[in-house]
């Protein structure tokens, strides 16, 4: 750890004494941003290293990577160098977006069918409104609250309870394939964090449009909002349906080049999204699912490629996720922010495990499937950056203290998770990848 | 909508038909190239259906350098000492007269090509022919071993081939990392003396060796105790981390990041006990590597270079020559008669991704002339070669007959 810590310094001074004879370039990605996205990759798989070792999923250190490094803390990457590596955190999540698809059996979902509608049913009716009286009674100590009452209070309250009951399929995944583990809780969380993905959306839509209407800053009217996104949703399917089906015939006429292949599907598929307006994460997820459940003997290599790749695409996804994070944004509020993670914690505890107990679920997860819950990441980062953009003022503000809240759960949820699995007697014995 | 709709269509329908095609080529007539890539990477690209914009292209720079970077590191971790002292002393002799002629024979051939041709001087014309007279030198021995799968693998020759196809691989990527540094393009920040050409070789050597010492000691001791999947999982990871860093200090100083990789491969071959890991991960994740590279040269390439067409042609040409002339040198220098074999240049056309791999570095050094003559004249000659390679390989070794056509499976 410390020998690998020196070489990263070693090159960081290197790096400061080539500077001066740095030639200008066009055309490519600027060279430091190549190079710090190595140096990233380097600490990260350091830290990921030696959160395991001391008993913590790599996915922590990773993270804890990008926020060392990232422009909260240290600042040697800046937010232009993110930016550059955006098409990267794009591929990452296209790739996990198709192995979440292909997790997901329809089989499966028949099976603990009732078991993912009670976790869900029941983390959404405790967190929401646990987190929406929080705002309530607290409205005078959280910035984004105060001054408002009657409806808009409400309207508002709701809103940041409806973004903070979204879970991160991200997390989920990566936990599974660190620990390869397979049991009941596994599938039952990783079957809830995708379904609570679509549905926490589409709850957010409805909240921000009636908060919206209800401060006076709405620019469409709820159902035009819902509308719209309706058909984004819809398009988003049917998308993933047409790319599922050409996967499945590229599986069943030429099945070679795999890794190659799901580059290309991904990043064909993300410049589809974008002219097209549907959302990367849900095509692909459709379209895993499809490959899956339409030819699973055939999509059988697809999933082994999927699960080489994993990995690298965790570190990659995770560490850029760490840059991110605003940690400074933490610092002027945390009391707000611990108070928020902890009710939200509490909700989930009592809420996941009385679904989980009425959808008939095992003992283990009734007991610890809400630890795998906590987590938050790049779906709840995409609804507050979606609230501060179109929300000015109090929009603003809640996003900076959902942000708060996201790096803390972010942070403990993979421990939590892990200590689930733990205790549920199912993680894998060591390997990286499930057998 | 519809527009992008269609060409995501086209695109699949297109790719797999090309491919039941170009897999129909490869079972005829034992073709071992990546055309269909090339083709798909044209359409993907701007000059296509603009799925893959400029934007984009500039923003997969970490995926291409991480490509180059492994070609070169690749190449690197074959040339262990312990391994190159048990070679027969005639084999290497042969496979540097090989090289060196032909890299030499392409040299004079392109700069008068570029003078004559082109009207620059040759000031002017030795970077784009310097680079052009490495990508001639380049080979693979892919089609050495398309050989030895059809029934030739006892052949005295076949091993001295194989060590002049890496060999060629060496000569090419050093001859482009120091022609990249002898005739340095780009200024400098303002108020600091611009280094020599000498100084430039010097720090791009010292970029790698500081690399690879760097890189031998973040990997550490190989753990005979992991998992191995854990293993190379963790391995991937480091290994593009040190490619990544490497290949963004040679971008720093428009330097070749496959000539700072290939120091770094070697450095790290011949130190440690990671070695055997690291070239078997390498090798392992070529292929994705090298098609990728073609997609990108194909998506990369836009029609508007000045004399893109016959300059393009003119090199596949001069390559033909310039084999010709490195085998029949060595061919026909050697002392053993068992090692004698002018016609050793037809199993030596192959060029592989580092043909690729080369030319789009040259693309990506900032003020460099002729970038697409370059590209084009690259893509052109890899499509020829590799069609041609397999078959021309079999006349290659000295005392053997062609064998009978391949059977249908």
């Amino acid at each position: 750890m410390i020998r690998r810590l020196m070489v990263v310094a070693v090159l960081l001074i290197g790096a400061f004494l080539l500077e001066p004879l740095r030639v200008p370039t066009a055309d490519v990605v600027a060279p430091r941003s190549l190079f710090l996205f190595g140096l990233l990759l380097l600490v990260a798989d350091t830290l990921g290293t030696f959160f395991h070792e001391v008993g913590l999923p790599r996915i922590v250190g990773f993270l804890a990577a990008g926020i060392v490094l990232g422009p909260s803390v240290a600042g040697f990457i800046p937010p232009p160098v993110l930016g550059d590596l955006g098409m990267i955190k794009e591929l990452a999540v296209g790739c996990i977006g198709l192995l979440a698809g292909v997790e997901l059996r329809i089989s499966e979902v028949r099976q603990r069918g009732r078991a993912i509608i009670g976790m869900l049913g029941g983390q959404l009716l405790a967190v929401l409104p646990v987190l929406a009286l929080v705002v309530i009674l607290g409205r005078t100590h959280i910035p984004f609250a105060a001054g408002l009452t009657g409806a808009p209070l409400l309207l508002v309250a709701v809103l940041f309870g409806a973004i903070l009951s979204v879970n991160s399929p991200m997390v989920t995944l990566a936990m599974l394939t660190e620990t390869g583990a397979r049991g009941p809780l596994a599938r039952t969380v990783l079957g809830v964090v995708l379904v609570a993905d679509v549905l926490v959306i589409l709850l957010f839509t409805v909240c921000f449009a009636l908060a919206q209407s209800s401060l006076g800053t709405a620019q469409a009217s709820m159902w035009g909002i819902l509308g719209s996104l309706l058909r984004e949703l819809g398009g988003s399917v049917l998308a993933g349906a047409i790319v599922g089906a050409l996967i499945a015939v590229y599986l069943r006429f030429v099945k070679l080049e795999l890794v190659l292949f799901v580059i290309v599907t991904v990043f064909a598929t993300a410049a589809a999204a974008t002219a097209l307006h549907f959302e990367l994460l849900l095509s692909l997820l459709t379209a895993g699912f499809v490959v899956e459940n339409v030819a699973p003997v055939r999509a059988e290599p697809l999933v082994e490629t999927l699960h080489h790749i994993s990995w690298p695409v965790f570190v990659v996804f995770f560490a850029l996720a760490g840059a991110e994070l605003h940690v400074q944004e933490f610092l002027g509020l945390w009391p707000v922010i611990v108070v928020v993670a902890l009710c939200r914690g509490a909700a989930l505890r009592v809420g996941a495990s009385r679904g989980a107990r009425w959808g008939g679920a095992d003992a283990a997860t009734v007991q610890w499937g809400w630890m795998g819950l906590v987590s938050q990441a790049g779906v709840a980062l995409g609804l507050a950056t979606v609230l501060a953009r179109r929300m000015p003022g109090v929009g603003e503000a809640m996003a900076t203290v959902i942000v708060g809240v996201i790096a803390v759960n972010e942070s403990i949820g993979p421990v939590l998770f892990r200590r689930g699995l733990e205790r549920a007697g199912e993680l894998g014995v060591s390997g990286l990848r499930p057998e | 909508m519809t527009g992008t709709l269609a060409a995501l269509a086209v695109l699949s329908v297109g790719y797999i038909l090309a491919y039941l095609l170009f897999d129909r080529l490869r079972i005829r007539f034992g073709y071992v190239g990546g055309a269909e890539y090339v083709l798909l990477g044209l359409f993907l690209g701007p000059t296509g259906s603009g799925l893959l914009s400029s934007d984009a292209l500039r923003d997969l720079t970490p995926i291409v350098s991480l490509a180059l970077g492994w070609m070169g590191m690749l190449i690197g971790t074959g040339f262990r000492l312990p391994r190159l002292a048990l070679l027969e002393p005639a084999w290497v002799g042969i496979a540097f007269t090989e090289s060196l002629t032909t890299f030499a024979t392409a040299l004079g051939a392109l700069l008068v090509t570029l003078h004559y041709g082109l009207g620059m001087t040759f000031t002017e014309a030795s970077l784009p022919a310097a680079a052009l007279a490495a990508i001639a030198t380049v080979g693979v021995p892919a089609a050495v071993d398309a050989l030895a799968r059809r029934g030739f693998a006892d052949h005295p020759f076949l091993p001295a081939l194989r060590f002049t196809a890496r060999v060629d691989a060496l000569v090419g990527v050093v001859a482009f990392g120091l022609a990249l540094g002898v005739l340095h393009v780009g200024s400098v920040e303002a108020g600091v003396r611009i280094p020599t050409a000498t100084e430039w070789v010097v720090i791009n050597l010292a970029i790698g060796i500081a690399s690879g010492v760097l890189f031998h000691l973040f990997l550490g001791p190989r753990d005979d105790g992991a998992d191995p999947a854990d293993g190379d999982a963790r391995l991937f990871v480091s290994l593009a981390g040190a490619i990544v860093v490497a290949s963004g200090a040679a971008y720093y100083l428009n330097l070749s990041p496959i000539y700072t990789n290939l120091v770094l491969g070697i450095v790290l071959a011949n130190t440690g006990s990671t070695h055997e890991p690291v070239a078997r991960l390498l090798a392992a994740t070529e292929r994705p590597l090298y098609l990728a590279l073609l997609i990108l040269a194909g998506a990369s390439w836009h029609p508007d270079g000045s004399g893109l067409v016959w300059v393009a042609l003119a090199f596949v040409g001069i390559r033909l020559l310039a084999r010709l002339a490195g085998g029949r040198a060595a061919g026909t220098a050697a002392q053993d008669p068992a090692l004698r074999a002018p016609s050793m240049w037809r199993a030596l056309l192959a060029q592989g991704g580092l043909g690729v791999a080369l030319a789009v570095n040259y693309t990506q050094v900032d003020g460099a002339p002729l970038k697409e003559v370059v590209l084009t004249a690259t893509v052109a000659s890899i499509l020829l070669f590799e069609w041609v390679s397999a078959a021309e390989s079999v006349r290659a070794l000295p005392g053997s007959s062609p064998p009978a056509p391949a059977a249908t499976p």
